[in-house]
């Protein structure tokens, strides 16, 4: 074809406006340059950005339900971080959180990677049983939690029936009991991770080379050796990648834990998200809501900045 | 990969004789293995039919231990109950399905253009116009329902259709943009160029020639889009206070409180808003898992 010979000169003028053209054909080309980000940037900034700055000014004030629609709320400043943090529930909901995160993760993240070392050694109907496993990723997290608040049921749920079969008469409410509550939403939400997890590491195993395990394997490695000594090494960036979204990920955990028990029994279950929601949409204290919000902001931040890191720094390695 | 690690390889390429390694490739298929995986899947997914099961069964079958495991007869009553002779959990689906359909469109109109700005143009920024869509994909979505629950008081967008699709797609936006840009740095440049010689415009080779290519992409970011928009709860709890404009999730939870113990049309209801989703990843299953793959781990 005859394009080849002229695409290198139209392709310049393409993407850099014509140097030799007037100002507004320069103007012209970088507004057909952005022109495509724009309606997409100017959404983020309206309906993201702007709300975030919002809450950072609505934290600044005292806005409760008195003064919320008719406005005039009294400047206080930091009072509203303060009091926050200084608050009797502040502490046990950062430690029920972190509980939450970590519990779920671990079990979400070890049971993924051992689906995914599974489906990996290759058998008939692997990659439909895999698929399979996606339907529970989909489901809404309002179905996934009543579906375990029957499970975790005291009369008759499964739990405590299948128990039965084992001769252990149970009829304890599991997530009433402010002992095992807790631990009755992790494992609902560690059913629920599982096949992020599972995928994440199942698609890194397939970019570690075959003839690495091979050669391992004349080489006369064990199985664990083989996995400890290629497989872990060669997934690392893959395995921080998944822990670092998956923590993300749980640390803002709302929905699964508000229809569950609603951060009960006794503050149970209390998570960060939960407290600000009760400030801000049960107590209509707003402006403690807010700086709430962004006291549960900044560890995800943090994280992300992270994250965003390690992407480059992989990205500039490939 | 490193450059290290490829060094190894090419080595035990050479150490390795060619037969020995050809030999793990064509094994026997594991018929076995499939065997202990349909035993760990399905004890993986038996919570999934215990919600089916239970919505098929009659209180005297759903209430005992041991516990029933298959229902006989089956009973469909749980379902007359809790949706087909349910004005509000109709109404519900229906608002689900509107606020879905809506911020899927917004979603794909927003994105698609986005995406390939970003994938194609040299922009001098790129990496710093990739940014919030990044950090967005990673917000509590109880941050921004806070801030903007004031601000929609204000505005008038509190309980109305256009507000919580504009929320979802707070939501759905970020995500479709990190999925749908590598699909755009497949396509070869040169055929935007030659659409170029041949007098078009960016738009229109936009419109005309790059946008049929990535339909795979296009599909999966709407696949994406309205399995996000179906299951979201935060945004529908907060931004609707009319149970008429409420999303079913909000519904299905207020059923909870109302229906208390009565786990027959609880799950029979949960089945119902889970079916619409079933559907879509039976339908769409190759597009969901390329999707996860490539919007999370790189692009």
């Amino acid at each position: 074809m005859t394009i080849s010979s002229s695409t290198t000169s139209r392709g310049a003028g393409f993407s850099s406006a014509p140097r030799q053209g007037q100002r507004t054909a320069n103007w012209r080309g970088a507004l057909s340059r952005y022109g495509f980000v724009l309606p997409a940037m100017v959404f983020l900034a309206i309906f993201m950005l702007y709300p975030l700055l919002y809450t950072v000014n609505l934290s600044l004030f005292d806005v409760n339900a008195g003064n919320f629609l008719a406005g005039g709320a009294p400047f206080v400043g930091l009072d509203n971080y303060k009091e926050f943090i200084a608050s009797p529930g502040f502490i046990p909901s950062l430690v029920v959180t972190l509980v939450f995160t970590v519990g779920s993760l671990m079990f979400q993240h070890a049971i993924g990677f051992m689906f995914a070392l599974f489906f990996n050694r290759g058998f008939p109907l692997s990659a439909l049983l895999r698929a399979l496993m996606l339907v529970v990723w989909v489901l809404p997290a309002v179905v996934s939690a009543s579906l375990w608040r029957w499970i975790f049921s005291g009369s008759y749920g499964l739990l405590n029936s299948s128990l039965g079969l084992f001769g252990i008469s149970s009829s304890e409410p599991w997530l009433v009991n402010p002992n095992t509550a807790l631990i009755a939403v992790i494992i609902a939400n560690i059913w629920i991770g599982i096949p992020f997890h599972m995928m994440l590491i199942y698609a890194g195993l397939q970019g570690v080379p075959e003839q690495l395990y091979e050669a391992a394997s004349l080489d006369g490695a064990s199985a664990w050796k083989r996995f400890r000594h290629i497989t872990v090494p060669m997934m690392q960036p893959v395995i921080i990648i998944a822990l670092l979204l998956g923590f993300v990920h749980t640390f803002k955990v709302f929905d699964l834990i508000y229809v569950m028990t609603a951060g009960g029994p006794a503050g149970a279950t209390n998570v960060l998200s939960i407290e600000v929601y009760k400030l801000s949409f049960e107590y209509f204290r707003f402006g403690d809501g807010a700086a709430a919000a962004n006291v549960l902001l900044l560890i995800p931040l943090l994280l992300s900045a992270l994250y965003l890191w390690l992407r480059k720094r992989e990205e500039s390695t490939q | 990969m490193s450059a290290h690690l490829q060094n190894i390889n090419e080595t035990r390429a050479l150490v390795v004789p060619a037969h020995k390694r050809r030999r793990a490739a064509s094994e026997r298929p594991n018929w076995h293995l499939t065997a202990i995986a349909i035993v760990i899947v399905g004890a993986y997914l038996f919570p999934l039919y215990w919600l089916v099961s239970t919505s098929l069964k009659s209180p005297d079958q759903i209430f005992t231990s041991p516990p029933t495991w298959v229902p006989t007869p089956l009973d469909f009553s749980n379902y007359t109950t809790a949706v087909f002779d349910n004005p509000v959990m109709l109404r519900a689906l229906g608002n689900s399905l509107i606020i879905s359909i809506g911020a899927t469109l917004l979603t794909l109109l927003l994105s698609a253009p986005a995406a390939y700005g970003l994938a194609r143009l040299k922009l001098r920024w790129t990496g710093v116009l990739l940014l919030p869509f990044l950090i967005a994909q990673l917000l509590p979505a109880i941050n921004v329902a806070l801030p903007m629950f004031t601000l929609f008081s204000q505005w008038g967008l509190v309980n109305t259709y256009s507000g919580l699709i504009l929320a979802n797609t707070v939501g759905t936006l970020p995500f479709a943009v990190i999925v749908l840009r590598p699909f755009y740095l497949t396509i070869p440049k040169e055929l935007e160029e030659a659409a170029a010689v041949d007098g078009a415009t960016r738009f229109q080779a936009f419109f005309r020639i790059v946008l049929p290519l990535v339909r795979p992409g296009l599909v999966t970011v709407a696949v994406f889009a309205f399995v996000m928009a179906w299951g979201e709860f935060v945004f529908g709890l907060t931004l609707s206070t009319q149970r008429e404009m409420q999303p079913v999730t909000v519904t299905l939870n207020s059923f909870i409180g109302q229906y208390g113990t009565q786990y027959g049309p609880l799950m029979a209801a949960s089945t119902i808003v889970a079916i619409p989703l079933i559907i879509v990843f039976i339908v769409f299953q190759k597009h969901i898992t390329s999707g996860l793959a490539s919007g999370s781990v790189k692009d």
